[in-house]
């Protein structure tokens, strides 16, 4: 068992040191083996707190550590990051003309890999046409330039894909369910169950118990004004829908 | 003799260039081609003259090179011509009615001051992939290549500039007969202290002609590149076409880049546009790309062969290609240095 481990995050935006702090005092525990929602409002620091743990460089931690099994990760690079086990569903992935996306997948699968041994071009082929297939996308979109074009189902669509292909030990997934209709939305959850093992685990975050029915959490955290205020089970975010966040109060109990 | 004028070259002091003697020395091109084209050379071919730039291309010593392919002719095969070792050249084409053609240049040459000019005219619904490579080893390189196209001729045309030379590329293409179509990719990269410029012109004569032009443009070190794009429509060229894009990319603080596009259009009845950008490698792409594991220096390449690829992904030819990507590559990890 990996686990990843956020005590006492703050964090600010790096270009606007003189506003407040966007996370204020995060603690969070994510085993593989499980999976985790992250909810609250709009505007309360939920990506901001996956983007930090990816390392973005927009932003800026004040203040705690983020570890895996002990080791701090807070000093390293985005991409010793990803290669450490974390992987970034983004609300919002970039889109890059010229770089195919089958190319881009294999260098990245190629990267954990030692120069004496890269996947074979068979051996990839084979595990992608299996993950395109198991995420209904067609079979075009492999040679097509990266997110170029891509309507924003097929982008969420996309990053699973990479998911799947990459094998992370922790995926962070921010909003994958936005803008998805009922049919994408359950291939999308299908794609993160299939990943469900004792050797990976998920940070979801979401506005909605829809997704949540699909992929069931063992975990549900409320986050608003930059803490978790709440921790839950998979109920909690039933009770959420009904009630909404507007009794939560930041600083009040945390369960 | 008339009074010539240079061709407009924005941000390019090509008359400054002109001032300075060609090298002297004098070598043919080669040319590769099957028994049915004819390849004379030193005739006393007929070039175009109707600037100063082009007196001073002519005038001696210059090789002469005149290739004259036949109605009809058909083959996929590239027709190669390589530039000499040592010395600019004149090179004319001539494309008959119909033929289906392939054409490769490659100029590597060395010197001072070089003086290149290649003609195309192209006759009658003849179709041409044209790939011209240059990669001259010289200081200064002054490069004129001038396609005419008649009626319904197609041209695809490619232009590698991974040459160490400063200079001007002077990169013209007249759409004289109706229907005829042009597409011009550039794809340059630039090193050191070089400091060069393109214009990449098309112009519509032609009723429903279609001219686009695409260039981009990698920048290292103290590199200067000024793309200019220039797309005319004559007035009477009615239902014709022009666009462009013209992206140069930085990646050195020391870099220094320019996209002007320009349009002329003297005729309502048409559809235009144009786009530019001079820019440095984008962070969210550099981000999304290392947050999959990827480590920088890979990263910044797939940006930039992917910023290039737009440029260059006409070349079929993947010998040239691997050549084309592991310049970039050494280039890059040198200019790293």
């Amino acid at each position: 068992m990996t686990t990843l481990k956020i005590t006492d995050l703050h964090v600010k935006v790096k270009e606007e040191p003189e506003h407040p702090e966007i996370l204020k005092g995060v603690n969070l525990t994510v085993s593989t083996g499980e999976i985790h929602a992250l909810m609250g409002p709009n505007g309360n620091g939920k990506s901001t707190l996956a983007e930090t743990i990816m390392g973005n460089p927009k932003y800026l931690v004040t203040q705690g550590d983020i570890t895996i099994d002990g080791e701090s990760i807070k000093d390293l690079g985005v991409d010793e990051r990803a290669r450490a086990g974390l992987f970034l569903g983004m609300q919002y992935p970039a889109e890059i003309a010229g770089v195919t996306n089958a190319e881009f997948i294999r260098a990245a699968i190629n990267a954990r890999r030692p120069e004496d041994d890269q996947i074979s071009i068979m051996k990839f082929l084979k595990e992608l046409d299996a993950a395109m297939d198991f995420l209904k996308m067609p079979e075009d979109m492999a040679d097509r330039y990266l997110n170029q074009g891509f309507s924003g189902g097929e982008k969420k669509r996309n990053e699973i894909l990479q998911m799947m292909m990459i094998k992370p030990k922790f995926g962070l997934l921010d909003e994958i369910d936005s803008g998805l209709d009922i049919d994408a939305l359950r291939i999308v959850a299908n794609g993160v169950n299939k990943m469900r093992s004792p050797e990976f685990g998920t940070l979801m975050i979401t506005h909605y118990q829809r997704l949540l029915d699909y992929i069931v959490p063992d975990f549900v955290h409320v986050m608003k004004d930059g803490e978790i205020i709440e921790t839950g089970g998979a109920e909690l975010a039933k009770e959420l829908e009904k009630t909404g966040y507007e009794h939560l109060k930041a600083g009040d109990a945390n369960a | 003799m008339p009074d010539l004028h240079l061709p407009d070259t924005p941000k390019i002091p090509l008359a400054r260039y002109l001032k300075q003697a060609k090298d002297d020395t004098k070598a043919q091109a080669s040319v590769v081609a099957p028994d049915s084209v004819k390849v004379s050379t030193d005739s006393t071919m007929a070039m175009t003259e109707a600037s100063s730039l082009d007196t001073w291309l002519q005038t001696a010593p210059q090789s002469q090179t005149e290739i004259t392919i036949p109605e009809n002719y058909n083959d996929s095969t590239p027709i190669k011509i390589v530039g000499p070792k040592t010395t600019g050249g004149n090179v004319l084409i001539h494309v008959g009615a119909n033929a289906h053609v392939a054409l490769q240049e490659r100029w590597a040459s060395s010197g001072d001051m070089l003086g290149v000019s290649v003609e195309l005219d192209a006759d009658e619904g003849a179709q041409i992939d044209w790939l011209s490579y240059d990669a001259f080893d010289a200081d200064m390189v002054i490069l004129q290549r001038y396609a005419r196209l008649g009626k319904d001729v197609h041209l695809n045309w490619t232009v590698a500039g991974f040459s160490h030379n400063s200079g001007a590329s002077l990169l013209t293409t007249d759409l004289n007969g109706s229907g005829a179509e042009a597409t011009v990719n550039v794809g340059v990269l630039a090193s050191a202290k070089q400091h060069i410029g393109y214009v990449t012109g098309i112009t519509n004569y032609g009723e429903k002609t279609v001219g686009h032009i695409n260039q981009r443009g990698v920048l290292v070190d103290k590199a200067h590149l000024a793309f200019n794009g220039v797309g005319h429509i004559v007035q009477g060229a009615r239902g014709s076409d022009s666009q462009q894009e013209n992206r140069v990319l930085m990646l050195s603080e020391a870099a220094r880049g320019d996209a002007n596009p320009i349009l002329l259009i003297d005729e309502n009845d048409v559809t235009a546009g144009h786009a530019a950008s001079v820019s440095r490698v984008d962070a969210v792409q550099m981000y999304y790309l290392m947050s999959r594991g990827v480590p920088e220096a890979i990263a910044k390449r797939l940006v930039i062969r992917g910023f290039l690829e737009v440029g260059l992904s006409e070349i079929a030819d993947s010998e040239l290609r691997d050549e084309l990507f592991k310049t970039i590559d050494e280039t890059l990890v040198n200019a790293d240095a």
